[in-house]
């Protein structure tokens, strides 16, 4: 962790976290009991669930007390912002965009293993190096550097995997 | 104690053949170069390998998992002198003083400390894996529901209290991690429950494409966050450990390897509590105290040698109870029942030589460290010069990988993505991810031994306070959750010093 989050953030994580073990709470409640089986009471499938989803909400509360106690919510939290924040969010997004397109889009869905993954590690390393190398002006070699790790990238996992362990690829 | 040897010296007779060794030399190698990468922890690399070694007969994968682990966290310490950035979370500790020594341009004489301490905290933890495991297995066939119960109960509170530095948010991530043990189909009744009507999620959540998710993805968007990275020490002097090291600063080897040994024993702590807690123990009692966060040999020597001896640590109640100490041991339990052996208490009546195979393969992979720290360390440095834009969507065709090719189901994938955005979440918020991972593994054990418990005292909940070992097990839990508590840390010390006045008064 670079910094601690605010008591804002701890805030909404502690209401998320009531939420959450009210709802277990209610799902294991409404469970059914398997009465019509005769089974022993205590070994009802909604037992532990629903004490967990009790511990969960509790110490949710615990967390919002704590929250709320170091000042919680501050306008300041979440209007301030530290420098860089943005670029990081951008980052993050763009990182996980390309991730959940590759593996829940494209991967097993039809086309070849080896061409989805070169075009994700290809696509992957051309946007991120993609404002150093035009500050540099050096976009092609880029393009070229990003293709080639990910024809290297496909053609050894294909080879590692498939033909040497014998691994099903999706 | 003279059968132990005659099985481990059986264990080592067996594996003293070319294919074993090249085995051992390349899954060592493998687990050093992961873990020298940010981005690829030990958790990762063993569960990589378990998707790898799905086809190898179960001794080599166990084998080559094990040396993948030594390896990994061994070879974090690389980055952590050079890049100031720890491999795995173990070796965080490691940078305090690893990379204020490169800076003096004493970056081979750290990675030279780094093998001694990395060698003499695995030999400690193999001794006590060799020692404690069939004593603890023994005490485990003991254990009823009751104990079951609580063990799971007291993993979750205590590695949420040790790891991380907000225990809330520790017992928060633990419990959770219970709860998604529970969805799918219930061990007693099959009854499904949280599925849904999803016949996947009726399966359960898989615990290898979990950890992929959490540990790899997470870590993934975790490194690709920073827009800059950092630049490594590329000049260094001799990286061969000295001997003088061993002699100068016996007692903090032996201190912070029985540490790290006992920081692996207990679930769900892992390396990087191990590594921290010997630190700091050698940084309380040590001459030159003063040295350590600037460039302390003494220093560094205690994080490397605690973080090491948690991985035999961490292997014991994986042995003995079917309850890993640490992440990555979590994976190699998984991948042990993936593979047909079945750990936990019975492992000493049925298959006593496997646990002195295991110690063996933990000789080899010492071994191994050992070579590559002397031999190997200047081409491997190279590995820390390509970028993390190349790196990081490799790491993550792995993780896909990883999660499919155990089951072959695109469920497990879409399962490693949604861990992968929680855990991301959850560090970004301060949350452990160890309890969390742990709370996965020890939850079916808590839903079963819970009702089988209230089934066998017909509701009566005494026996689950009454019994010996139960109580011993719920006293540690309050304690641990009571010295959270300002008052209760006072109290206690109040009432230590009217105990040791009382003696003094006495003359005792």
């Amino acid at each position: 962790m670079d910094e601690r989050p605010s008591a804002t953030a701890d805030l909404l994580s502690a209401v998320f976290w009531m939420f959450f073990g009210g709802a277990i709470v209610y799902g294991a409640w409404t469970m059914d009991r398997l009465e019509y089986m005769n089974i022993n009471p205590y070994t009802v499938p909604g037992l532990v669930p629903g004490i967990l989803g009790v511990c969960i909400a509790f110490m949710g509360a615990l967390l919002l007390i704590r929250a709320v106690r170091a000042g919680a919510p501050k306008l300041g939290d979440i209007v301030a912002e530290r420098p860089g924040r943005r670029v990081e969010i951008v980052r993050v997004l763009v990182a996980a965009g390309l991730c959940l397109v590759y593996a829940a889009g494209f991967v097993g869905h039809g086309l070849p293993f080896w061409l989805v993954t070169a075009g994700f590690v290809t696509a992957f390393i051309f946007v991120f190096q993609f404002p150093a190398r035009r500050a540099d002006d050096t976009l092609l070699r880029g393009l070229f550097v990003a293709l080639l790790c990910g024809a290297a990238t496909a053609a050894a996992v294909t080879l590692v995997f498939q033909e040497i362990f014998l691994v099903r690829l999706p | 104690m003279l059968e132990g040897l005659a099985l481990f010296s059986r264990s080592i007779a067996n594996m003293m053949d070319p294919l074993t060794l090249l085995y051992v030399g390349m899954a060592t190698l493998l687990g050093l170069v992961i873990g020298a990468l940010p981005g690829l922890t030990a958790t990762m690399g063993v569960a990589l390998l378990t998707t790898l070694t799905l086809k190898m007969s179960p001794d080599m994968a166990i084998l080559v998992l094990i040396c993948t682990y030594v390896g990994a966290i061994y070879g974090g310490s690389r980055s952590a002198i050079l890049l100031n950035i720890p491999g795995t979370p173990a070796n965080a500790a490691a940078c305090l003083d690893g990379h204020a020594l490169a800076r003096q341009g004493l970056a081979g004489r750290a990675m030279g400390i780094s093998t001694t301490g990395s060698v003499m905290g695995t030999l400690i933890g193999m001794v006590f894996l060799a020692m404690f495991t069939p004593l603890l297995g023994e005490m485990a066939l003991k254990f009823g529901a009751y104990e079951f119960f609580w063990l799971a109960v007291f993993g979750v509170v205590v590695s949420g209290n040790l790891t991380g530095n907000d225990p809330l948010k520790g017992w928060l991530a633990g419990f959770a991690g219970l709860f998604i043990a529970t969805i799918g189909q219930d061990a007693i009744h099959a009854y499904e429950r949280f599925s849904f009507g999803n016949r996947d999620l009726a399966g359960g959540i898989q615990l290898i494409p979990a950890l992929v998710g959490a540990f790899g993805f997470a870590e993934v968007l975790t490194v690709m966050k920073d827009a800059v990275g950092r630049p490594a020490i590329h000049s260094f002097d001799s990286v061969v450990p000295r001997l003088r090291d061993v002699l100068v600063y016996w007692r903090t080897i032996i201190r912070s390897g029985l540490i790290g040994t006992f920081m692996g024993i207990i679930p769900g702590v892992g390396e990087d509590v191990g590594s921290w807690s010997s630190y700091a123990a050698a940084r309380a009692v040590s001459k030159e105290r003063d040295k350590f966060g600037k460039g302390s040999v003494e220093g560094l020597l205690a994080a490397e040698t605690g973080d090491n001896a948690c991985v035999p640590g961490a292997i014991i109640p994986v042995l003995a109870l079917a309850v890993p100490g640490s992440a990555p041991a979590a994976v190699l339990l998984a991948a042990m029942i993936i593979h047909g052996v079945q750990p936990g208490p019975l492992i000493m009546v049925q298959n006593p030589g496997f646990v002195y195979d295991v110690v063996a393969m933990m000789l080899f992979a010492t071994i191994g460290i050992l070579f590559y720290g002397i031999f190997l360390v200047r081409p491997l440095i190279k590995v820390l010069q390509v970028p993390r834009d190349i790196i990081m969507p490799i790491v993550f065709v792995l993780c896909t990988i990883g999660s499919f090719a155990i089951a072959q189901r695109l469920f497990d994938i879409w399962t490693m993505l949604a861990f992968g955005l929680i855990g991301f979440v959850m560090r970004q918020l301060n949350y452990p991810m160890a309890p969390f991972v742990l709370g996965i593994v020890l939850g079916d054990l808590l839903d079963k031994n819970l009702r089988r418990g209230l089934v066998l005292s017909d509701g009566d909940l005494t026996p689950f306070f009454t019994r010996p070992i139960s109580a011993v097990m719920v006293a540690i839990i309050v304690f641990s959750i009571m010295m959270n508590f300002a008052s209760a840390r006072a109290a206690l010390r109040s009432g230590l010093a009217r105990f040791g006045a009382a003696l003094g008064r006495r003359g005792i």
